[in-house]
């Protein structure tokens, strides 16, 4: 990209309209613009502009308008009181007064749950363990597809009972993460930390840097949206809003040491040039759907792969350029790794043998989706979903491996670009789940079945969705679900705020009774970002406010336990940032790191 | 009138007085920005209902978050922030998906049987232009350069409904400014 010679004076000319300039930058635009016939059309054409747009006719608001708000306000009153302290009648007021209400409470007694929408248990009635570590020796298949006919109820697997108690479904004690990010202070000058989930104290104080790797000044840091520990728990990669802007930057913070290595035999830890505590900031994308929001660490934490739509690309409106670039923690430093404009990053492949090379899924966006495998291209290299690719997957779109490798969700359908987006399906969009096989080195996705089993017959409908896997490779979720298909005002499915939380080992894949409790994200707030936990059991859900006004971002962090039959789920909030941001949150791949000695200075 | 029954334990003490105060405050707030935040959200969506929508959304979350506001100069910004906000969440809600490049699904070389856009640019009046210029507009583009043109707001307070930085509004609104001037060239403005 390059600037031409006048496009530092046409941001003078632009602020000259509002009465935006110093005194030396109205002398700089004067002096060049005695000069330019150039920079004078162009504030001719500015000027005209603004003349055009402050002449625009001014639409007066519906005469009812006052009518409407004041009833909203009457109606919403009390949608935030806990039902047993609702008064029974509201009589709204018209035209201003406030609601006159009438009427006693009665006492019904309700299950704190949704008997006509019970959520679903598992098959294996999973219970908490210690972080499970990827195993070659268990791999999970698929089981036979059970696909519910659209009139028929999921196969339940466990008898719903009319009065739930504590000994017939025990709530396990949660597991309490191994980090999660706070932001707290004033909207102007937040800030934000790292804090150990069990403790509640800090691992580190993000700072960000006055640069990038580039050289680019870099602005401070907003509320964080997504975050991903490497393996070795030595970086955590996140990314965080750019105010109202619509765009994201990327970030990696140092935590700790190298790890001593285990095996005497096995390549040494990757160590970086980075000091702990330090962040580096990796790019500034467009904020875009969750297929942009991919960190994808490498085995070895010595990569990340993490995809930049780019918001100076083009100057069509609808055009969208996105590549793939990569962030090695040795150095500290970032290199983008495709050329093609319609790349994503997808997922690192685990270690098979020691000493491999890194090999990376990438998938190129297209009305056609690909996906291929490359081993990771050295410094200054970069690679191309068509060329030197070691397995190809057509009609693949992200392909999203479990942690240990067997099995992997990933899109089919046609894409087509949003602007505000970048690439999302257009047509028969929908996420598959499919088992890996790799023979004579030839990688492929087999027993392929949509994640979700209860959609109508024509139901690949989805634009795009956030999907992560648990790290024992078999509990998932899916959030942001973005459907165009028709859906029930009385209970929207897929539903965007709702978490939907399955395993790959359940035949009924997800179903609408796989969604979390509507209550386990409390009102008013909408799910940022979900991690399944190690035990398969539990969810760390991310939810904000919606903003308004100029109060600093708030966001709250709930583990949600899910329970079976009819119980309820379970949900507590994880404090670690009153009246601010917190979450996300990460497991360690793992097993627990110890932080205290890594503490940030 | 109060509510009949026992005040619940943790109910929040407010007075009388003090209610009646918070509705004057609305009822002022109503009454000097619900015509021009409306004005701002049409420009913004393009939809007279959708506009009068986001406006009454707008103004029930003020009415909500009225407690939060200390600064009485900021008010302006907040309520258009919260306005943004709302506008934005509609337009995620309702975006629509663009196909395009040469291998894009068969139905976008459908042979278009309208008027060409020549003929559509003379049949539409200068509002109606204008308009289509700005909803081609990246939403961030289209919402500052409203702000700072139709609402007559500083880069500082621009910065304010946006949360950016003076800086970057300035280059924001430039690079607004620019896409409008090729989008306005587009429906046959002169410049």
């Amino acid at each position: 990209m390059t600037m031409n010679r006048h496009e530092p004076f046409e941001e003078l000319i632009s602020a000259s309209l509002t009465d935006d300039l110093t005194p030396t930058e109205r002398q700089r635009l004067d002096a060049h613009l005695d000069s330019c016939d150039a920079c004078r059309a162009t504030l001719a054409a500015f000027a005209d502009q603004r003349r055009i747009m402050s002449g625009l006719r001014h639409v007066a608001p519906p005469r009812d308008l006052g009518a409407r708000v004041r009833t909203g306000i009457e109606r919403g009153r009390f949608a935030a009181v806990p039902w047993w302290r609702r008064p029974a009648v509201i009589f709204a007021g018209v035209g201003g007064s406030l609601a006159a209400v009438a009427g006693a409470l009665l006492a019904i007694v309700i299950l704190n749950g949704q008997a006509s929408d019970p959520p679903v248990g598992v098959n294996t009635s999973p219970t908490p363990s210690a972080i499970v570590e990827p195993s070659e020796t268990e791999r999970p298949t698929l089981p036979p597809i059970a696909t519910p006919t659209p009139d028929a109820s999921p196969v339940e697997t466990s008898e719903p009972s009319p009065e739930p108690s504590a000994t017939e479904n025990p709530v396990v004690e949660a597991p309490e993460p191994d980090i999660v990010m706070a932001v707290t202070g004033p909207v102007e000058d937040l800030s934000l930390s790292v804090v150990e989930g069990s403790t509640g104290e800090t691992v580190a104080d993000v700072q960000a840097p006055d640069e990038d790797p580039a050289g680019e000044p870099v602005g401070p840091i907003g509320p964080p949206i997504v975050a991903e520990l490497s393996p070795d728990g030595q970086w955590l990669a996140f990314i965080t809003e750019k105010g109202q802007s619509g765009l994201n930057d990327v970030w990696a913070t140092r935590l700790s040491e190298a790890p001593e290595p285990v095996d005497p035999e096995a390549s040494p830890p990757v160590d970086s040039t980075a000091a702990i505590g330090e962040t580096v900031h990796l790019g500034v994308s467009i904020a875009g759907s969750p297929f942009l929001q991919r960190l994808a660490w490498s085995p070895d934490g010595a990569h990340l792969a993490y995809t930049l739509m780019n918001p100076d690309a083009g100057e069509e409106a609808d055009e969208v350029n996105t590549d793939v670039w990569v962030f090695d923690t040795a150095e500290a430093s970032t290199r983008q790794i495709t050329d093609t404009g319609t790349a994503y990053a997808a997922s690192f492949l685990p270690v098979d043998e020691d000493g491999a090379p890194p090999r990376l899924w990438i998938s190129r966006a297209g009305p056609e989706p690909l996906s291929s495998l490359h081993e990771l291209p050295e410094d200054g290299g970069t690679i191309a979903p068509e060329d030197g690719a070691m397995s190809f997957a057509e009609g693949v779109f992200q392909p999203l491996l479990s942690p240990n490798g067997s099995l992997v969700i990933f899109w089919s359908g046609q894409m087509a670009t949003d602007r505000d987006h970048g690439w999302i399906f257009a047509f028969d969009g929908a996420p598959q789940l499919a088992e890996v096989t790799v023979e004579e080195g030839i990688h492929s996705f087999v027993e392929e079945r949509p994640v979700f089993s209860d959609l109508p017959s024509r139901g690949e409908l989805f634009r795009s969705a956030a999907i992560t896997w648990s790290l024992d490779g078999d509990a998932y979720a899916v959030w942001h679900a973005d459907w165009l298909g028709e859906t029930s005002d009385d209970a929207p499915y897929p539903d965007a705020n709702r978490v939907y939380f399955g395993h790959a080992t359940d035949p009924r894949g997800l179903t609408q009774r796989h969604a979390i409790d509507s209550a386990d994200v409390a009102d008013g707030m909408v799910v940022v970002d979900v991690e399944v936990a190690p035990t398969g059991r539990h969810l760390l859900v991310t939810a904000r406010e919606r903003a308004a006004g100029l109060e600093a971002p708030r966001a709250e962090l709930r583990l949600i336990t899910r329970n079976l039959g009819n119980v309820a789920d379970d949900f507590k909030t994880v404090d670690v940032a009153e009246d601010g941001w917190a979450g996300p949150a990460v497991f360690h791949p793992h097993g627990e790191p110890d932080w205290d000695s890594s503490l940030a200075p | 009138m109060a509510v009949p029954g026992p005040i619940p334990w943790d109910a929040p003490a407010v007075t009388r007085h003090a209610v009646d105060a918070r509705e004057v405050e609305f009822e002022r707030l109503f009454e000097e920005y619900s015509a021009p935040i409306h004005n701002y959200v049409l420009r913004m969506v393009g939809d007279h209902d959708r506009a009068a929508d986001i406006t009454q959304d707008t103004f029930i979350k003020a009415y909500r978050k009225l407690d939060t506001v200390t600064d009485a100069t900021s008010t302006r910004s907040w309520l258009y922030r919260i306005a943004t906000n709302t506008a934005i969440d509609d337009m995620r809600r309702r975006r629509m998906v663009t196909p395009m490049g040469d291998d894009a699904p068969a139905f976008a070389n459908r042979p278009d049987q309208g008027p060409g856009p020549e003929a559509q640019v003379m049949a539409s009046t200068l509002d109606e232009r204008v308009q289509r210029a700005l909803l081609s507009l990246r939403p961030n583009h289209r919402q500052c350069l409203l702000l700072s043109d139709l609402d007559d707001m500083s880069a500082q307070q621009i910065g304010e409904v946006m949360g950016l930085s003076y800086a970057a509004v300035r280059t924001l609104l430039c690079r607004a400014r620019g896409e409008m001037r090729r989008a306005l060239s587009a429906e046959g403005f002169a410049r």
